[in-house]
C-alpha cells in the first residue's frame, strides 16, 4: 500500500480488472494471477484474445505462465533490479526521449521537473545509503530529501503542513538535481548486464521485455502491471511496488484504460480490511491513527501535524470529525474535540509480527483470532505457537477447528512430546463462525470494488457471524462499564452501539451499519451523497469517508447493483472513492483536456458543459477546467492546477522522487533479501535494507548472506486449490482432494544432485525450523545463473498444517520474523534454506 | 480408484514429471475395465456347459436313437442343473441385486447383455421343460398318476428341437458380449470370441457328458459320438485360439503372454491341444486305451474351458488397464 | 467414404442437441469445474492422496468425479531447454477439463440392458438412478472410460450435463463456474461453428490446434461426434483420449453372424456324429 500511496496518492489498485481487457501489454510480476485470481484473470485472457502480449516474470512456471506469451524466470527477491533496469532502459531510449507524449505526460503529471535540495545524496554517492542515515537507530532522517526552495519540514511531521512554497522547477529536465535527473543517475547502473548477473534473466530476454513494454506505451497503446504479494512480502517490498509506480509514470500509463497498476489483493475483502481497517495504525479511510505523542494530544494538534495545506487531504477534518460523530454520536461535541480523547493512541509497533513477540514475552495476555490461522500462517510459526501457548486466554472464531485452536493438543511439538498440553496455560475458547453464504455483508476486493453478498442460508447450530460476535461483545462490554467513570470506561460508554437486530439470534442489521459507513446528516439521518457533503462541525457522521455515498439518499446500497457493461460498469457494485473506477483518470486526457487518442479515450473536458465527461466518474473536481491556475495561498484542491491528476498528493503530481512518505528512501534501491545466497552486487557494503525492522531474538535466528549451511533460495506461495493458511480449504473434502498433501517443487537438476524422486519425502530446513513434504520434481522450476554460478530455487506452498483432511509440513516454520520498514509486512517470498531427502523423524510410516 | 493410488507415480531420482507423459498419461488406463470377477467366470463356464449339453441332448434325441438315450438323459439334466446357478451368479454380481428385474424392462437388440438376459430366460425355460419331460420318462413323477400323464403330453421332439437355438445362443453370446466393449483384447477379437466360446462350450459339454457316462460300457457308440463332437469342437477351439493370439498382436495381446493371465492362456492352448492330440491318438488305439485316453482328454478339455473363461475375463481387466493397448486399438492412421 | 480432412469440424449431432465446447487453450487449470460439479451434485470426496502427477491429484473420471482436470507438463524439449517465448494461449503446460462426451451414438446407452441410460430432450446421455441395477456393462462399453460403478450405492454414475439445471433453464455448473470461459455450453452445432473458427484463428497464430469430438477425431467409428467436445493442442493420446475410437456396438451384428456360422458348423457336425450312432444302431 505505501508503495503506491507514496507516489500516486492512494494505496490501492489504480485501475480495474476489467480494464485489463483494454491493455496492449500486461506484465504480471510478483504475482501468480491465474492461480490466485482466476476470475480476474478472465480479463487477461480477453486482452490476449484481442491481441495483447502477456508477460509473466516469475521464479516458477505456473498456471499463469502457461497462458503467457513470454515467460521470464527470475530469482526471487531481485525484482527491483529488473524494474530499475526497465526505468534505465526507458529513460535512455530514443523513442522515449523524442515522442512528445512522454515529455508532456511526465512534465505535467509528475514531479520530474522539481529541483531537489542540494543536501540530498543518493545511494550512488554513499555506497548504498541515502543521506540522513542514522546507523545506530537503523532509520533515516529525511530532512535532506526535501525539495529545494521549500520550508524545512519539522522532523517527525508526516507531511509538510505549512503552506507550500512553490518549489523550483526546470521544465527542460536538464538540471542535475531535478527529480528526473536524479532518477536517471540513480538507475544508471541498472543495466541489462546487471539484470543477467543479479536476476538470472538473460540480457536478450530482458531487452525483449523492455522493448515490448515501451512499444506498448504511448498515446495509442497502454501497458498494465499486475502484482501481488511476491512484490509486497520483501524487506524492500514497498520500494519494489513503488518502482513500478515510477516506471508507469514515466511510461504515461497511469490513469489510462488498459494501463495502471493492479495491486491484486489476496483473500476476500482484504482491500476492505485496510479501508475500514484491521491495521493497528490506520483509522477508516486511511486516516492515520493518532499516536501517544504530545502533538497528537488534541484534535487541533493532530491536524496541525497531519493535515496538509494542499490536495484532497486538506479536507481531513471533515473526514475525521464525521468519523468521530459516527462512533461517539451525542458524546462527540465541539467542546470535547468530538470525542477525540476517547480514541486510543498507539505507542509503538503493534504489527502482527510484533504482537507475536509481545505475546511470547508475556506483554500481551489475551488474543482474539478471527478468520486467521497464525499457528500455520504466521512467520516463524513455531514462535507463533509458543506465543499462543503463553497467553492467558485465546478466543478463536473460525469455521473449522484450525491449528490455532487445536495447537495445545495437536501441534507437532505436542505430538512428539516436546511440549505437554498440561504445561500450556492458555485458556482456549473456540467459537464456530458462519461463512460468507450464511451472512449478509460486503466484500471489498481488488480494485476497490465493493460488492454486497446476501445471506443464503442460516448458519448451523451455534455458528455466528463476526458482526454478531463483535456487536454482542460490545453490548456486554457496555453493560459491564455502564457505571465506570475511568478513562477506559468512558471510552466504552461513549461508543454508539445501537444497531437494530433481527432474527432469533439478534443479528445486527448490516444495512444499518452500511448507512453509518456511508454517512448521514446527524439532524435528520438523511444519507450524504458523497464525501464532498461531509462537514467538520459535527453536523455529519460517516464511518468511512472513502465509502461515503455508497448508500444512496433513497436508501439503496450501491454495492448491490449488478449491471455490467463493456466500459467502466459503473452500475456494478461501488468502487471507492465515489465510484471512480480508474483512479487518476485525469491523466487519460492531455494537459488541454483532450483524450490522448481515440483508442484510449476515457474521460475528457467538455468545454460546452464546462465539466469532465466520459466513461468513468472523474477522479478530479468535476468542473475544474484544464487551464485552471491556482491563486496564491489557495488551499486544498484549489491549490492544484487543472493539470494535476493525483489529487491526494500535495502538489497533485505523481512523484518520481518521493521527499516524504517512505522511510527507506526517495528512490527505489535494490538490496538483497535479508537471507540471500549472494552478496549485493550493486552495493557490496550494504547488502541488506538499512532500515528494515529486525527481531533480534534467540528464537528468531537469521542466516548470513551466502550462508553455506543454507545454499538454496526458497519462495513460498499459494495454490488455487487452497486458501491461505488452510482454515477454509483443508477441511473441505472437495478442495482437500485436489491438493491433498504438502509438497515442494524442485528442479530436475537439484533433484538429480540430491537423489530425490517425485513422491519422496523431503525435509526443508532453516535455522528456525523444519518442514517435511512430498517432492514434486518438475521442469517448471529451474536453477538460475546468478553472478556466474548456479543458484537453486525451491518452491513450497504454505497452506498446509497438521489439521484437516489435507495435511503437510508447515512452510512458515522456516521463515523468520522480519519486516518491510514501511508496510511492516513480512518477507516470505525470498529467503534461504537447505533440503534433504528423508523424514523429520526417521522410521515414520509413509 | 484404489488402483489409482497404488499407481502413484514413481520415477527415478531427478526425473521430471513430464517424462511420464511422453508415451501415455502417467501410465493411467484410458478406459474403465469391467468389474467382473469369478462369479462371471463361472457363469460363462456353466452357461457354456448348459448350452452345449442341450445341443448334444437335442442332437442325440433327434438322430441318435436308443443307444444315445443316456446322452439325452444326462444332457437334458446337465443342461438344467448347469444353468440353475447362472441367474443367481448374475444377480449376485449386480451392484443392486434387488433390482435384477429391471433387466426385464426392455429388450435391446444391440445390447448383447439385454439379449443375453432374455436368451437366458428362454434357455432356462426350455432346459426346464426338457428336463421335466425327461424326468417324466424317468419316472420321477410316478408312472400313471395325473401329474405324470399331464407332463407326458409335452411334445418330446419339439422340445428338443426348440432348445437348440437358445442353447447355441447361451453358449456363444457371452463372447459377443465381451467383444461389444472398448476393452482392447476383447474388441480386437470381437468376431472370434463368440465362435471360440461356442466351441469351448460344446467341447466342455461333451467332455462332461463323457465323464458322466464313462462307466456304462454299452454306450460305446454314444461315447464315440461324444468324443467325435469333442474332437471337432476342440479343433475349432485350437484354431480360434491361434487366430486370437495372432489377431491381438504384440501390444493388445500382452495379457495373453504376461503374468497370471499369460500363464493361463498358455494353459488353455496346452490343454486343448493336448486334448486334441489325445483324441486323435485314441482313434488309433484299441478300445481300452481309447476310453482311458478319451477320459483324460475330456478332463484336459474341461480344464481348458475353465482356463479360457478365466483368461479372457481377467485378461480383459489387464487389457483395459493398459493405455498402450487402447491406443493400439484406436490409433489414428495419420 | 469421406477422407478425414472433409470430416473435420463436422458432427452428426441432432438438431436440438446441447453440449460443451471445452477450449483447452483458455484453461488455467483452476479446477473450479471439478468443485462446482461436486458441489452441485453433492458428490463425495474421492480416493485421496498425492499422486505426483503434476497438479492432477484426481487422476480420472469416475463414479464420483464427473469433471477431471488433466495436467501435462511440456516445459522443455528433449535437450532440457526451457523456452521463454511461448505459443499463444495455454501452452507448455497442457490442461484439459475432461468430462463425459455425451456421444451422438453412445456406447454406454446402447449397452445398458435395463434402459436406465437414456437420451434426454437436450440430446444428452443420462443414467436414471432409480432404474440402474449396477450390472456394470456400460463401464467397459464406453470408449472413453467415463461411467463407473460406485462402491457406495452399487450403481453406475457419470456426468448428467446438469440435467436438472438444464430443465430450469440454467447452464451446467461447470460452465457457470469456469472463469475464463474455457467451458462453453450451448447448442452443439453453434459450438462446433465456434470451434471451427477458433481452430482457424489458433492455427493462424501458429498453435497446433484441433477439434476433438468431430467425425474426424474422437467422434469416429460410428460414434458420430461428441456433444461434449474439445479443442486440443496436441494429439489426443497426450491427454489419454483415444484418437479414433469405435462404437463397440458396431461389432454386435458381425459378431453374432460369425457365432451363428460357428453354431451352424458345429450343429451340423454334431448332428452327423449322432446320426451315425442312430444309423449304426439301426444298421
Amino acid at each position: 500500500m505505501p508503495g503506491l500511496g507514496a507516489r500516486l496518492g492512494r494505496g490501492g489498485a489504480t485501475t480495474t480488472l476489467a480494464s485489463l481487457a483494454d491493455s496492449d501489454c500486461i506484465v504480471i510480476m510478483g504475482s501468480n494471477m491465474a492461480e490466485n485470481h482466476p476470475v480476474g484473470f478472465r480479463f487477461v485472457v480477453k486482452a490476449r484474445q484481442r491481441g495483447a502480449t502477456v508477460i509473466h516474470v516469475d521464479p516458477r512456471f505456473s498456471r499463469t505462465s502457461a497462458l503467457a506469451d513470454l515467460y521470464v524466470p527470475i530469482r526471487p527477491g531481485s525484482d527491483l533490479v529488473f524494474l530499475g533496469a526497465l526505468v534505465n532502459y526507458v529513460v535512455n531510449h530514443e523513442r522515449w526521449q523524442t515522442d512528445p507524449f512522454f515529455r508532456e505526460y511526465v512534465l505535467h503529471y509528475t514531479n520530474a521537473s522539481v529541483i531537489v535540495s542540494t543536501d540530498f545524496r543518493d545511494t550512488e554517492d554513499l555506497a548504498g545509503v541515502f543521506s540522513g542515515y542514522r546507523a545506530e537507530q537503523r532509520r533515516y532522517d529525511t530532512a535532506s530529501w526535501h525539495y529545494a526552495g521549500q520550508l524545512h519540514p519539522v522532523e517527525g511531521e508526516r507531511w509538510p503542513c505549512r503552506p507550500l512554497v512553490e518549489p523550483e522547477r526546470d521544465p527542460t529536465l536538464q538540471h542535475p538535481n531535478c527529480a528526473f535527473q536524479l532518477v536517471k543517475r540513480h538507475f544508471a547502473r541498472y543495466t541489462p548486464e546487471l539484470v543477467e548477473e543479479v536476476c538470472g534473466v538473460p540480457r536478450e530476454l530482458f531487452l525483449r521485455v523492455a522493448e515490448t513494454i515501451l512499444a506498448n506505451s504511448g498515446r495509442e497503446r497502454t501497458t498494465a502491471f499486475c502484482y501481488a504479494v511476491a512484490w509486497t512480502q520483501h524487506t524492500i517490498g514497498t520500494q519494489i511496488i513503488s518502482c513500478c509506480a515510477l516506471l508507469q509514470l514515466l511510461l504515461g500509463n497511469i490513469g489510462r484504460p488498459g494501463g495502471g497498476i493492479l495491486a491484486l489483493r489476496g483473500h476476500a475483502t482484504i482491500q476492505g480490511s485496510t479501508d475500514i481497517p484491521t491495521l493497528f495504525d490506520l483509522l477508516p479511510g486511511y486516516l492515520k491513527m493518532p499516536r501517544a505523542v504530545p502533538e497528537h494530544a488534541t484534535l487541533a494538534g493532530y491536524f496541525a501535524s497531519e493535515r496538509p495545506a494542499t490536495g484532497l487531504w486538506y479536507e481531513m477534518p471533515k473526514f475525521l470529525i464525521s468519523l468521530l460523530k459516527a462512533w461517539y454520536g451525542d458524546a462527540a461535541t465541539p467542546e470535547n474535540d468530538f470525542g477525540y480523547s476517547f480514541l486510543p493512541k498507539i505507542g509503538g509497533d503493534y504489527s502482527f509480527q510484533s504482537i507475536l513477540t509481545m505475546m511470547e514475552d508475556g506483554i500481551i495476555k489475551g488474543l482474539f483470532v478471527m478468520g486467521m490461522n497464525p499457528a500455520v500462517g504466521g512467520q516463524n510459526a513455531r514462535l507463533a505457537r509458543r506465543a499462543l501457548a503463553n497467553l492467558d486466554w485465546l478466543v478463536v472464531r473460525d469455521v473449522h477447528e484450525i491449528e490455532t485452536a487445536s495447537f495445545w493438543y495437536d501441534a507437532p511439538e505436542v505430538r512428539n512430546g516436546e511440549v505437554r498440553p498440561q504445561d500450556i496455560r492458555t485458556e482456549v475458547f473456540f467459537l464456530p463462525a458462519a461463512i460468507a453464504a450464511e451472512k449478509d455483508g460486503t466484500f471489498t476486493n481488488t480494485h476497490r470494488l465493493v460488492q454486497w453478498h446476501d445471506k443464503a442460508i442460516d448458519p448451523p447450530a451455534d455458528a455466528r457471524s463476526e458482526a454478531h460476535f463483535v456487536y454482542h461483545l460490545g453490548r456486554r462490554l457496555k453493560e459491564l462499564y455502564a457505571d465506570d467513570d475511568s478513562p477506559a470506561g468512558q471510552q466504552i460508554r461513549a461508543l454508539t452501539w445501537d444497531y437494530p437486530t433481527t432474527g432469533p439470534h439478534q443479528e445486527p442489521d448490516l444495512m444499518a451499519v452500511a448507512r453509518e459507513i456511508s454517512g448521514y446528516r446527524v439532524a435528520d439521518a438523511r444519507p450524504v451523497a458523497g464525501f464532498h457533503e461531509l462537514a467538520d462541525d459535527g453536523s455529519t457522521a460517516c464511518g468511512c469517508w472513502i465509502y461515503a455515498g455508497i448508500v444512496t439518499p433513497e436508501g439503496e446500497h450501491r454495492a448491490k447493483r449488478r449491471r455490467g457493461d463493456e466500459r467502466a460498469s459503473l452500475d456494478w457494485g461501488f468502487a471507492w472513492p465515489a465510484n471512480r473506477r480508474i483512479l487518476y483518470n485525469r491523466a487519460s486526457a492531455d494537459p488541454q483536456g483532450r483524450p490522448w487518442s481515440e483508442r484510449k479515450k476515457w474521460i475528457w473536458w467538455d468545454p460546452d458543459q464546462g465539466r469532465w465527461v466520459g466513461y468513468d466518474v472523474p477522479d478530479f473536481p468535476a468542473t475544474k477546467p484544464p487551464d485552471y491556475q491556482p491563486p496564491p495561498g489557495a488551499k486544498g484542491l484549489d491549490a492544484h492546477p487543472g493539470t494535476a491528476p493525483f489529487i491526494m498528493m500535495l502538489d497533485g503530481r505523481g512523484w518520481l522522487f518521493v521527499p516524504h512518505g517512505l522511510v527507506d528512501g526517495p528512490l527505489p534501491t535494490h538490496y538483497e533479501p535479508w537471507e540471500s545466497p549472494i552478496p549485493n552486487l550493486l552495493y557490496p557494503t550494504q547488502p541488506r535494507s538499512p532500515v528494515a525492522p529486525v527481531f533480534l531474538r534467540p528464537d528468531n535466528p537469521y542466516h548470513e548472506i551466502a550462508d553455506p549451511r543454507y545454499p538454496y533460495v526458497i519462495t513460498t506461495y499459494r495454490l488455487t486449490e487452497h486458501h491461505t493458511a488452510g482454515g477454509m480449504s483443508r477441511w473441505v473434502p472437495w478442495l482437500a482432494e485436489l491438493q491433498p498433501a504438502g509438497f515442494v517443487e524442485i528442479s530436475p537438476e537439484l533433484a538429480r544432485e540430491l537423489g530425490i524422486a517425485t513422491g519422496d519425502w523431503v525435509v526443508v530446513e532453516t535455522a528456525r525450523g523444519s518442514a517435511e513434504a512430498r517432492a514434486l520434481v518438475t521442469e517448471r522450476v529451474q536453477p538460475l545463473t546468478i553472478a556466474g554460478r548456479a543458484v537453486h530455487v525451491i518452491g513450497m506452498p504454505w497452506h498446509f498444517g497438521f489439521g484437516g483432511l489435507a495435511t503437510g509440513g508447515i512452510a512458515n516454520e522456516l521463515a523468520a520474523l522480519i519486516e518491510d520498514p514501511n508496510s511492516l509486512i513480512h518477507e516470505a517470498k525470498s529467503f534461504t534454506c537447505t533440503i534433504r531427502k528423508g523424514r523429520l523423524r526417521e522410521g515414520k510410516a509413509p | 480408484m484404489a488402483e489409482l493410488r497404488a499407481r502413484r507415480y514413481r520415477r527415478a531420482p531427478g526425473e521430471p514429471v513430464s517424462t511420464a507423459t511422453r508415451e501415455s498419461y502417467y501410465g493411467l488406463p484410458v478406459i474403465h475395465g469391467p468389474h467382473w470377477h469369478w462369479p462371471i467366470v463361472f457363469y460363462f463356464i456353466l452357461g457354456g456347459l448348459a448350452g452345449g449339453s442341450a445341443v448334444l441332448a437335442a442332437a442325440a434325441r433327434l438322430l441318435g436313437g436308443p443307444p444315445a438315450r443316456p446322452v439325452v438323459r444326462a444332457g437334458r439334466y446337465l443342461a438344467f442343473l448347469a444353468v440353475l446357478p447362472g441367474p443367481l451368479l448374475l444377480i449376485v454380481d449386480l451392484g443392486r441385486p434387488e433390482r435384477f428385474h429391471h433387466m426385464l424392462r426392455v429388450i435391446k437388440l444391440r445390447s448383447p447383455m439385454s439379449l443375453g438376459v432374455w436368451g437366458l430366460i428362454a434357455f432356462s425355460l426350455s432346459a426346464f421343460l426338457n428336463a421335466l419331460r425327461q424326468a417324466v420318462d424317468d419316472g420321477f413323477f410316478g408312472r400313471s398318476n395325473r401329474l405324470a400323464r399331464g407332463f407326458r403330453k409335452l411334445p418330446d421332439r419339439a422340445l428338443a428341437i426348440a432348445s437348440t437355438v437358445p442353447a447355441f445362443f447361451l453358449a456363444g453370446y457371452t463372447g459377443v458380449l465381451l467383444g461389444a466393449t472398448a476393452v482392447p483384447l476383447w474388441a480386437r477379437n470381437a468376431l472370434l470370441l463368440g465362435p471360440l466360446f461356442l466351441c469351448s462350450a460344446l467341447s466342455s459339454a461333451a467332455a462332461t457328458l463323457s465323464l458322466l457316462l464313462a462307466r456304462r460300457s454299452q454306450n460305446d457308440r454314444a461315447e464315440q459320438a461324444l468324443a467325435q463332437v469333442e474332437f471337432l469342437a476342440l479343433t475349432g477351439e485350437v484354431t480360434l485360439l491361434e487366430a486370437v493370439r495372432r489377431k491381438s498382436g504384440s501390444v493388445i495381446g500382452r495379457p495373453l503372454r504376461r503374468g497370471a493371465e499369460g500363464r493361463a492362456f498358455a494353459g488353455v492352448r496346452a490343454t486343448t491341444a493336448a486334448a486334441l492330440v489325445l483324441h486323435g491318438l485314441a482313434l488309433l488305439l484299441p478300445r481300452r486305451w481309447r476310453q482311458r485316453l478319451g477320459l483324460l482328454a475330456s478332463i484336459l478339455a474341461l480344464a481348458g474351458a475353465f482356463l479360457l473363461r478365466a483368461t479372457m475375463v481377467f485378461g480383459g481387466h489387464r487389457s483395459a488397464d493398459d493405455p498402450a493397448a487402447t491406443f493400439a486399438l484406436t490409433r489414428s492412421d495419420e | 467414404m469421406k477422407g478425414p480432412a472433409a470430416l473435420e469440424g463436422t458432427t452428426r449431432a441432432r438438431p436440438g442437441a446441447f453440449g460443451f465446447l471445452t477450449d483447452t487453450t483458455l484453461c488455467i487449470g483452476c479446477k473450479a469445474c471439478e468443485v462446482a460439479c461436486k458441489q452441485w451434485n453433492q458428490l463425495p470426496m474421492d480416493d485421496f492422496g498425492f499422486t505426483g502427477m503434476s497438479y492432477d491429484n484426481t487422476g480420472d473420471l469416475g463414479a464420483t468425479t464427473w469433471r477431471h482436470v488433466a495436467f501435462i507438463e511440456r516445459i522443455s524439449d528433449r535437450e532440457g531447454r526451457r523456452p521463454t517465448t511461448l505459443a499463444p494461449f495455454q501452452s507448455n503446460w497442457l490442461m484439459l477439463s475432461d468430462v463425459c462426451k455425451h456421444c451422438v451414438h453412445a456406447g454406454c446407452m446402447e449397452a445398458c440392458p435395463t434402459g436406465a441410460i437414456i437420451r434426454t430432450e437436450f440430446d444428452t446421455v443420462v443414467i436414471q438412478q432409480d432404474i440402474c441395477n449396477g450390472c456394470g456393462y456400460c463401464v467397459p462399453a464406453c470408449p472413453f472410460g467415463v461411467p463407473a460403478l460406485s462402491p457406495l450405492d452399487g450403481k453406475a454414475h457419470k456426468c448428467t450435463l446438469c440435467y436438472d439445471r438444464l430443465k430450469d433453464g440454467l447452464e451446467p455448473a461447470c460452465a457457470k463456474a469456469c472463469p475464463t470461459d474455457a467451458i462453453q455450453f450451448g447448442p452443439v452445432h453453434a459450438l462446433m461453428d465456434r470451434a471451427r473458427a477458433r481452430v482457424s484463428e489458433l492455427r493462424a497464430q501458429g498453435v497446433d490446434a484441433r477439434i476433438y469430438g468431430d467425425q474426424a477425431l474422437g467422434g469416429t467409428g460410428g460414434i458420430g461426434g461428441l456433444n461434449a467436445f474439445f479443442i486440443l493442442t496436441a494429439p489426443p493420446e497426450v491427454y489419454n483420449l483415444p484418437a479414433k475410437p469405435e462404437l463397440p456396438q458396431r461389432r454386435v451384428l458381425p459378431a453374432f453372424f460369425t457365432t451363428a456360422l460357428a453354431a451352424l458348423a458345429l450343429g451340423i457336425a454334431t448332428l452327423f456324429s449322432f446320426r451315425r450312432v442312430g444309423r449304426m444302431h439301426h444298421g
